[in-house]
Order: C-alpha cells, then sequence, then structure tokens
C-alpha cells in the first residue's frame, strides 16, 4: 500500500512536472506567436472590407483602430497613421550640460507630433517636412478633424483614466511652426537636447511684460520654472506615417488568447510553494515524530510543558510567529545580528520560507503523531522488548507500521498547511518572486498589484490542490478501514478454526483493556 | 492478500513482524520514490526560473569581485511598481552584466522597517523625504549618495464610470461620499500627504500628517490601506468610492481615474530620494543606477509616461 502511495506521488508529481513545463515551455513561443500574422488578418479583413463597402468616397473618418500597446493607430478614409505614439504626463526642469531647456516634455522623436494640452488650447505641431511627404494640409477641417480623432483614441487607451483629450474642451490650434507663443508662455518643439532624443519644451515668454529673468540662467528651484510644470496637462506625441504602412496588432482570440494568457504567467510561486513545503515536510516528519515519541517517555509535567510549546503554534496567528522569528533571526536583535555575522542570514531568504512553514505544520504533524502512538496498545511494545528487540527496532518494525494510517495523514496534513502558509512567511521570508514568493503570496501581491486574473488563476491552482489532498485522506483512511477491517474478518476466521491455540495466543490483547483501564483510573 | 491468509497460519507475533518487513520495505520503496520526485523537482525547477532572480546563490553570497556580474537588490517605494522595472530593463540593457533581483514594492515605511529589521538591498528609493530620513537616521543608507529623484502630485481617484463628484477637498466630508481608501500614515507617505491635505480642512489635527488622529466627521469612512496600491485597488475593486493615490498611480491601475487634483500648497512637495545602502557590495553599481534613472532620455520617457517629474 505504501509504495503505491509513493508511486502516487510520483506519478503526480511528474504529472504536474509534465504540465508546467509545457506552459513554460509555451512561455516562449507565446511572444512570437502573438505576432504572427494570420490572426490579425483573419480577424482584422472582415471589418475593414465591410467598412471599405459601405463608405467608399466619404470624408467621414470611420472606426479607429489602436494597437494593444497604445502606440499605433489608424482609421478607415484616413489615409495616415500614428505610430510611436507617447503620451508624457510629467516633463522635467533637468538642464543638461549646465544648459536649461525650460519645462521639457519627452516627445516619439525628430519630426514628431506633438500636442501640448495646455488649460487654454490644445496646440498641435506637426513638422513641414511631415506635412509634405504625406501631402496633408492641416489648414483643411477634415484633415484636422481625422487627426483629432486618431490622437482621442489612441490617447484614451493610454491615458488609463487620466484626464482624457477626449474630456478636454479647449479648441485645438494646429501650427507648423516650432516656436509657438501663448499665455506668455514659449513653446518650442523638435528640441535636441541630448544627441538623439527630442523634447518639447515650456519656457516663460522673455518679451512678455510680466516675464522674470530668461530661462537660459534658471534652474530646478526657480518658482517660475517650478509653475511651468503646471502649464500644460501633457503632451502627446508621436509620428505621422501613411496609413498603409501600419498594421494593428488585434488582440488574440479564444485559444490564442488562453494560450497567450497562460504562457504569460510566472509558474514559479508553484515551484517555490512545492520546495518550500517538501523541504520543510521532511523536518516536520522527523522532528515531529522524534518530539512526539519523546514527549510520551517524559515525567507527566514536563510533558504539560513541552507538549504546549510544540502546539502553540498552531493557535497562535502566524503573524505572532513570524514576528517571533523575525526578532529571533532579524537584524535587531544581538542573538539575530551574532547569527547574521555568523553567516547564518535566514531573515528575507528562502531558508526563512523553509523555517516559517516549519514553525506551522509542525504541530499538525506532532499532534497526530502522539494521538497514533498514544493509542497503541502499550503491550506489544513490551511483548516485543520480551521477545529480545531493540527499541529501534520495536518503533521500526512496530510502533511505526501500526500507526502509520495516523501519521500518513499527519503528515498530508501538515504538507498542507506548509503549501497554504502566508502570514509568517510573509513576514520572515518577505516576497521575492522566484526565491520566496509562494502561491499564498503570489495570490495577495497579484491582486493588490492589480492582475486579478492571474490572482484567480493561483486561487484555482490552490483550491485545485487542497481539494485533492482531502480527497486523497479520505480515499486512503478509507482502505486502510477496509484493510483492517478485511484483518478483523482474518481475525475472527482464525479463532475460528484453531481455537486453543489461538485463545492463548489472544489472551494478552484480551486482557489488555481490562489491564490497562485501572491504570487510566489513576491517571 | 491470499499470501497473508497463509501467514495467518503462523503465530500472531510472527505474523506482525512479516507484515512489518512488508511494511518497512514498502516504506522504503515509498521514500525513494518520494526522494526522486524530490531531486526531480530541483532539477526541473531551476530552468523554470527566468534569468531576473535566480534562487540561492544571487540572494546569499555576493558575487566576487573579479565576476563582472552584478545582481542588483532594490526596495522601492510602492507608486513605482510598474515604472521601475522598465526602467531597470533600460539599465539592463545598457549593461548586460547588472540584472535586478526581484525589487520590493512596499510602502515606503515598511521598506525602512525591513531594513532595520535585516533586509539588506542595495538601494532604496521611498516616497517622501521622512521615511528615507528615518533610514538615515538609523544608520542603515549611505548619506553621500541620498539624491532627490522624481516628483509625484496627491490625487482623489475613483472608479471609472463612478459619478462621484469631487470640486474641493471640503467635498470628502459631504453626505456624498461614504468610503475613503487612504494609506497608513505610519508606513504609506501617501497616506501622510493626504492627512496633510486633511488637516487644512480640519480633518486630521497633526500638521505633519503622521501622529495625529482624524475627525469623527471622517473617521467612520476611512479605510486604512497597507500600501499606496492597496488603497487604489481599494477604489478599483468598488470597496471604497474615492481613495488618495498618486497621479502616478492612476496609470497603475486601469480601473481607476482622477476625479480631483490636491493642490500643492495642501501638502508637502511629494519628492522621491533614492540612497545606497551602507555597506552594500555593489554600491558604485546602485549609485550609477539611481543617476541613471534620473538622467537617461530612455528613462525619462519611461518615469514621464507615468507621471513621475524627474528632478
Amino acid at each position: 500500500m505504501v509504495w503505491r502511495l509513493g508511486a502516487l506521488v510520483l506519478l503526480t508529481s511528474a504529472l504536474v512536472l509534465g504540465a508546467s513545463s509545457v506552459a513554460y515551455a509555451a512561455n516562449e513561443p507565446a511572444e512570437p506567436a502573438n505576432l504572427l500574422p494570420p490572426a490579425e488578418i483573419s480577424t482584422e479583413s472582415p471589418v475593414a472590407n465591410s467598412a471599405a463597402t459601405q463608405t467608399t468616397e466619404t470624408t467621414e473618418p470611420g472606426t479607429i483602430e489602436v494597437s494593444r500597446n497604445g502606440t499605433e493607430a489608424r482609421g478607415d478614409n484616413i489615409s495616415f497613421a500614428v505610430t510611436d505614439f507617447l503620451r508624457s504626463n510629467k516633463g522635467t526642469n533637468k538642464t543638461y550640460n549646465n544648459h536649461s531647456f525650460g519645462y521639457r516634455y519627452p516627445v516619439a522623436g525628430p519630426n514628431a507630433f506633438a500636442l501640448v494640452a495646455a488649460e487654454s488650447a490644445l496646440v498641435v505641431y506637426v513638422p513641414a517636412a511631415t506635412t509634405q511627404t504625406l501631402g496633408l494640409n492641416f489648414d483643411e477641417p477634415a484633415t484636422q478633424e481625422a487627426f483629432k480623432k486618431l490622437i482621442e483614441e489612441i490617447d484614451e487607451r493610454v491615458a488609463n483614466g487620466n484626464l482624457p483629450l477626449k474630456t478636454l474642451t479647449a479648441p485645438f490650434i494646429f501650427t507648423s511652426e516650432p516656436s509657438f507663443t501663448l499665455d506668455d508662455c514659449v513653446y518650442q518643439f523638435g528640441v535636441e537636447v541630448e544627441p538623439g532624443y527630442y523634447y518639447v519644451s515650456i519656457s516663460a515668454d522673455s518679451n512678455a511684460s510680466g516675464a522674470v529673468s530668461g530661462s537660459s540662467n534658471a534652474n530646478t528651484n526657480d518658482p517660475d520654472n517650478a509653475s511651468l510644470s503646471t502649464v500644460a496637462h501633457y503632451v502627446n506625441s508621436g509620428m505621422l506615417v501613411p496609413a498603409s504602412d501600419v498594421v494593428i496588432d488585434s488582440p488574440p482570440q479564444g485559444v490564442a488568447a488562453v494560450w497567450e494568457f497562460f504562457g504569460g504567467i510566472d509558474y514559479r510561486p508553484f515551484w517555490v510553494s512545492l520546495r518550500t513545503s517538501l523541504v520543510a515536510m521532511i523536518f516536520v516528519f522527523v522532528l515531529g515524530l522524534a518530539a512526539a515519541l519523546y514527549s510520551l517517555r517524559i515525567n507527566e509535567r514536563l510533558r504539560a510543558v513541552l507538549d504546549s510549546i510544540f502546539t502553540i503554534p498552531m493557535v497562535l496567528p502566524p503573524t505572532v510567529c513570524g514576528f517571533l522569528l523575525l526578532v529571533a533571526f532579524g537584524n535587531s536583535t544581538g542573538f539575530g545580528r551574532w547569527l547574521i555575522d555568523h553567516g547564518v542570514v535566514l531573515v528575507f531568504t528562502w531558508p526563512g520560507a523553509v523555517i516559517a512553514a516549519f514553525v506551522v505544520a509542525f504541530p499538525l504533524m506532532y499532534r497526530t503523531a502522539r494521538g497514533a502512538f498514544e493509542s497503541l496498545d502499550p503491550n506489544l511494545g513490551d511483548a516485543a522488548r520480551t521477545l529480545g528487540w531493540s527499541g529501534s527496532r520495536v518503533f521500526f518494525k512496530l510502533t511505526l507500521p501500526l500507526a502509520w494510517p495516523s501519521i500518513a495523514a499527519g503528515t498530508v496534513l501538515s504538507f498542507a498547511r506548509a503549501l497554504g502558509e502566508f502570514g509568517a512567511t510573509l513576514f520572515v521570508a518577505g516576497n521575492f518572486a522566484g526565491i520566496t514568493q509562494t502561491m499564498p503570496l503570489a495570490i495577495y501581491f497579484q491582486w493588490m498589484g492589480g492582475h486579478t486574473e492571474v490572482a484567480t488563476f493561483w486561487v484555482v491552482v490552490v483550491i485545485l490542490i487542497s481539494f485533492l489532498f482531502i480527497l486523497f485522506i479520505n480515499w486512503y483512511a478509507a482502505r486502510v478501514q477496509r484493510y483492517r477491517q478485511a484483518g478483523a474478518d482474518i481475525d475472527q476466521d482464525e479463532v475460528c478454526s484453531c481455537e486453543p491455540h489461538s485463545s492463548e495466543a489472544r489472551s494478552p490483547e484480551a486482557r489488555s483493556p481490562e489491564a490497562r483501564s485501572p491504570k487510566a483510573g489513576v491517571r | 492478500m491470499k499470501k497473508n491468509k497463509r501467514l495467518l497460519q503462523d503465530s500472531r507475533t510472527a505474523r506482525t513482524v512479516r507484515k512489518s518487513r512488508l511494511w518497512a520495505s514498502r516504506a522504503m520503496v515509498a521514500a525513494l520514490a518520494l526522494m526522486l520526485a524530490l531531486f526531480g523537482l530541483f532539477g526541473c525547477a531551476q530552468p523554470a526560473q527566468d534569468g531576473g532572480a535566480d534562487g540561492q546563490a544571487g540572494e546569499q553570497d555576493t558575487p566576487a569581485p573579479s565576476a563582472p556580474v552584478v545582481e542588483l537588490q532594490a526596495f522601492a517605494a510602492n507608486s513605482l511598481e510598474k515604472a521601475l522595472p522598465e526602467v531597470q530593463a533600460l539599465y539592463t540593457k545598457a549593461n548586460p552584466n547588472v540584472t535586478f533581483a526581484d525589487t520590493q514594492f512596499k510602502g515606503s515605511g515598511d521598506l525602512v522597517a525591513e531594513i532595520e529589521g535585516g533586509a539588506a538591498p542595495d538601494l532604496l528609493i521611498t516616497a517622501s523625504k521622512g521615511s528615507m530620513d528615518n533610514a538615515v537616521e538609523n544608520g542603515s543608507m549611505d548619506e553621500g549618495s541620498r539624491r532627490d529623484m522624481f516628483a509625484n502630485d496627491l490625487v482623489i481617484a475613483r472608479a471609472i464610470g463612478s459619478d462621484t463628484k469631487i470640486n474641493a477637498l471640503t467635498d470628502v466630508l459631504g453626505e456624498g461620499i461614504t468610503s475613503i481608501a487612504i494609506g497608513d500614515a505610519d508606513a504609506v507617505p501617501a497616506g501622510q500627504y493626504a492627512n496633510q491635505a486633511l488637516f487644512t480642512i480640519g480633518a486630521y489635527s497633526d500638521e505633519s500628517g503622521k501622529e495625529g488622529s482624524y475627525d469623527a466627521a471622517i473617521e467612520p469612512k476611512l479605510s486604512i490601506a497597507a500600501s499606496v496600491g492597496n488603497a487604489a485597488k481599494y477604489v478599483e475593486s468598488g470597496d471604497c468610492q474615492i481613495g488618495f493615490v498618486y497621479s502616478s498611480d492612476i496609470f497603475r491601475f486601469p480601473g481607476i481615474e482622477t476625479v480631483f487634483v490636491l493642490p500643492a500648497d495642501t501638502h508637502k512637495p511629494i519628492v522621491y530620494p533614492g540612497a545606497v545602502l551602507k555597506g552594500s557590495a555593489n554600491a558604485e553599481v546602485a549609485a550609477d543606477f539611481l543617476a541613471f534613472c534620473q538622467n537617461d532620455p530612455e528613462a525619462q520617457r519611461v518615469w514621464a509616461q507615468y507621471g513621475f517629474e524627474v528632478l
């Protein structure tokens, strides 16, 4: 039976291993997979076709498509498209080589268009070079409308709820001049600060009546410069290219989406959990059995104290265990510092996670093992010793096998407890992905980090694992029950078949309950 | 079972002995299987970890001086959770020998407490001068490496699609607002800034935003969050109607939007100081990374996108 248990463990772990290594392998091809054109073309073309057939000669811009990463947009019936879209929500006052550029916002590149969302106007700069190449005229309302539509859509994707362009009511102003003055501020477009990096800079208009010192000697502490940061809400920029140059990647559908989701999940919490719990279980198993045995051999009072110490992590909140471990091994106490000085670094490391799991799982093992040992007939051990068995032989060949069903159940329970450990682990081991981030930690931090779907995935995994554990315990208990029942039936047969012999053999066991009860009464 | 039945003809003791021998051999097989499974786990767990954080070795021993490979461990304010990894990727691209261990993004106060408790990252970026001051005072930081890195704004956020309106800060005291997410002032700088703002309308008793208590008019509405990200999450999930978060958090959480920007004069300037830890084995690289965050034009783009003003 036990070897079957072993085989089952092996089989399930092999299965899980296989499954997740496949899933992990999927991680690599997942990237190129979602770039594959067939899916895009198939999902995209019907839309494009139907739109094209409906409106052929209208200048009214139709549906706008925005790429998933929010950097590209194109629309039906719009001859140009946006690439490299960048929404600079904040700029910087930083000087470069001791030269101030006012308050500057990074833009997409040389010849990038830029939209400065100021309070009184939305100033759009489109470089003359771009309009010429594309053959556009931004004095035409239709072109302006098309541009607005494109930018509003892509901005909404990127703004994420932070003052979308659509909600701003200020009028659009289009310009192709690299310098533009509005409300005592000079907007300079396409300013190359470092070689290859371009900015929109906003500085005080030195010609204006109220303007104080020129922008050249301003620095970060200059109150004027500081107020410059509030002139614009943000700056949008990007490159305008012919619409035919842009293919928008559409989000994967159906199987591809599922594939991408599972490919994108970091499976390390599963392995960390398994590794931590398994290693902790080795210690829990050995020390739990040892503690259970030992506590039965010592005197009553000491046993009561030890029993409380061994059991208390079960009733304490895990955070208390974590706190105590942190105090014991951390940098803040003399003992912890001494340990750290001698190379024993446990706090915020993987061994710390193992210790946390050990501390919370130990009582379960200890309690079940002690219960199992206590329920054994002490006469059996005595009888074995009269036959000349050594203490260890009695333990390994008599006590352990007889107590095995309970111990196995205790092992599975404490393993499950170690697997589910959260509070003490967070306290002692922290949340380091791939090192100490177990599944319960991943659930919490993924949820708090806004990745609800990943958290849900881990919740499902944990529920499945727990369900399997309980199923296994029940199945195993039922099996043991049947086995024992069968054994009892055989005993009965035996009694009938060879009565004189068996009654003699039975006598010590038959007597045992009576022999024990007065003793128990004395206790 | 049949075999067992034959054994039963023997005396009980002999039966037990044989049975337990059988048990023992099976137990050994099981143990062997378990060990095999264990080794399988360890063997296969290795490739499952990708380059970013490689297990124990990088965590415990600092790399030998001859080895050019450096793994930096950063502790950073919770609000940097999305932007900083992108900048770290840029840095790794520029310096392939430098990788980053799993960066910890928590409330600045928690990070300082963890460092005091024995955690030893290479660098720390907090969301307030006060929390960095604490870290400097308890002797954790190399003061010479300290630099003010970013500025941020405090806003009131609501869930996207909610019709909650805030036109002035005093509106949060009104009856229309039933639940407010706010950072725990002990550990979350965003909570301290929010309390400073609440002080200006008489809803908090201490100007520093840390030591006081809330007015009875607002206290029952408050949900105290362990990090500014948690506060944002409470709003996103609908558990709270509004929340005090940074404007940069709006870009981090897709489900929330700005409903009111707190005027800059209602709270202390929101400045993120960064510093290298005293005794860090990678002090030079860590300092270089801090400078890179501010000076690299590509990094500046990332900060601009996520709404951090580079100082």
